[in-house]
């Protein structure tokens, strides 16, 4: 089925949610409501003309420092750009940046040979949230519990919302862009106590220095 | 009878080391023959290790032979990054290992962080974690470098006089 009867349809089926195309140029992005997400899932994966049957991954995105272009090639040549060295420390429930985290859903349905995406904003609540759909694709289920390590991102409803990858005890969210690089915490070994121990962290953070000679850099 | 008073001989003239030092040799012949790594690739560096392992290079020669089991293994490569996570496992393999042991420390992640010294998720360097008796260089070492590492292992061992030095 081409593009743009696809996207038509899929504006037919959900003209009852609030949704938009964000863009067409590759697969469809729909931006979508938070609080229409389930029921919007479920007319994309039950019925039998869309039929996006499979649920290929989903991510999450901090726009925290989003569009502040931090590698400027001329200044950063000399200053290096220090991403993740000054920490900007969000308050809870801060209004600065009310759109922080938004998620991503890629779908893909086999009978038409179609992919989209929808995109939706969390809530602005500490933590953020979103309503999980494991129940209408059971892949979700550690996809959101990948999002929920690294992102802090809640998913209402999920039946088992567990950290994924960090270590056991792990605290803070790796990915957001105002945890520091070099972690809080590091292991050794404690020769006295006979086993391996957590301690702070001994490096401290700097700003990487790309050694970059351009022509455009004077 | 003539042979018996050679020996004697032969022992005054070397000093009472030489009964302790040839026990050592043969000892450490033995050693240098079999040792068996225990298998932990971690990450791509255990790529290459299987490589060293596999019949272009086959480390069988050396004697080396993979083992599933910490309790048979005489040698511990750390073939990767080593992780926040793994490193308790990492050292309860390592304190399963039967006496003698040692490790080898494969790839610039397991010799100190390599590209993930920064991370807040890895070691920085296997040794934080257990004595390390080889650092095999690169990211990851070629087969040739590991089976030179364990050839340098192996010099190590020849050199050690465990029965002389008590």
């Amino acid at each position: 089925m081409a593009k743009e009867n696809q996207i038509k349809l899929i504006n037919q089926k959900l003209s009852e949610y609030s949704h938009s195309l964000l863009s067409s140029d590759h697969d469809p992005l729909f931006l979508v409501e938070e609080s229409d997400l389930v029921n919007i899932c479920k007319i994309l994966k039950t019925d039998n003309e869309l039929d996006y049957s499979i649920l290929i991954d989903i991510c999450a995105v901090d726009y925290l420092t989003y569009g502040q272009a931090d590698w400027v090639t001329n200044e950063a040549t000399k200053t290096g750009y220090s991403r993740a060295v000054e920490q900007k420390i969000i308050a809870d429930d801060d209004d600065e940046f009310p759109d922080r985290f938004a998620i991503f859903y890629q779908l893909l349905s086999i009978s038409n040979n179609s992919r989209i995406t929808l995109k939706t904003f969390t809530t602005k609540s500490n933590p953020p949230s979103v309503p999980s759909i494991n129940k209408i694709w059971n892949s979700a289920n550690w996809f959101e519990r990948e999002a929920f390590d690294l992102m802090g991102v809640h998913f209402k409803g999920h039946p088992d919302l567990r950290r994924i990858l960090t270590d056991y005890g792990f605290i803070g969210h790796p990915f957001r862009k105002d945890f520091p690089t070099n972690g809080n915490l590091e292991v050794t070994y404690d020769e006295d106590e006979e086993k391996v121990v957590y301690k702070p962290v001994s490096i401290t953070t700097r700003p990487s220095v790309p050694r970059v000679i351009r022509k455009d850099n004077d | 009878m003539g042979l018996k008073k050679n020996n004697d001989d032969l022992i005054v003239q070397q000093g009472p080391g030489f009964v302790t030092t040839s026990v050592d040799k043969l000892v450490n012949w033995a050693r240098t023959g079999s040792m068996w790594p225990v298998t932990l690739g971690l990450a791509c560096c255990g790529i290459e290790m299987m490589h060293s392992a596999a019949s272009r290079y086959d480390t069988d020669r050396f004697g080396v032979f993979y083992r599933p089991s910490p309790r048979q293994s005489d040698v511990m490569i750390v073939a990767g990054t080593l992780c926040n996570k793994m490193a308790p496992p990492l050292r309860k393999i390592y304190d399963q290992m039967a006496e003698p042991k040692w490790v080898i420390s494969m790839g610039s992640c397991a010799n100190g962080g390599g590209y993930y010294h920064h991370s807040y998720s890895v070691v920085r360097g296997c040794d934080q974690i257990i004595p390390v008796d080889v650092y095999v260089p690169g990211c990851p070492p070629t087969a040739e470098a590991l089976i030179n590492g364990i050839i340098e292992l192996q010099e190590k061992i020849r050199s050690e006089e465990s029965i002389a030095n008590g």
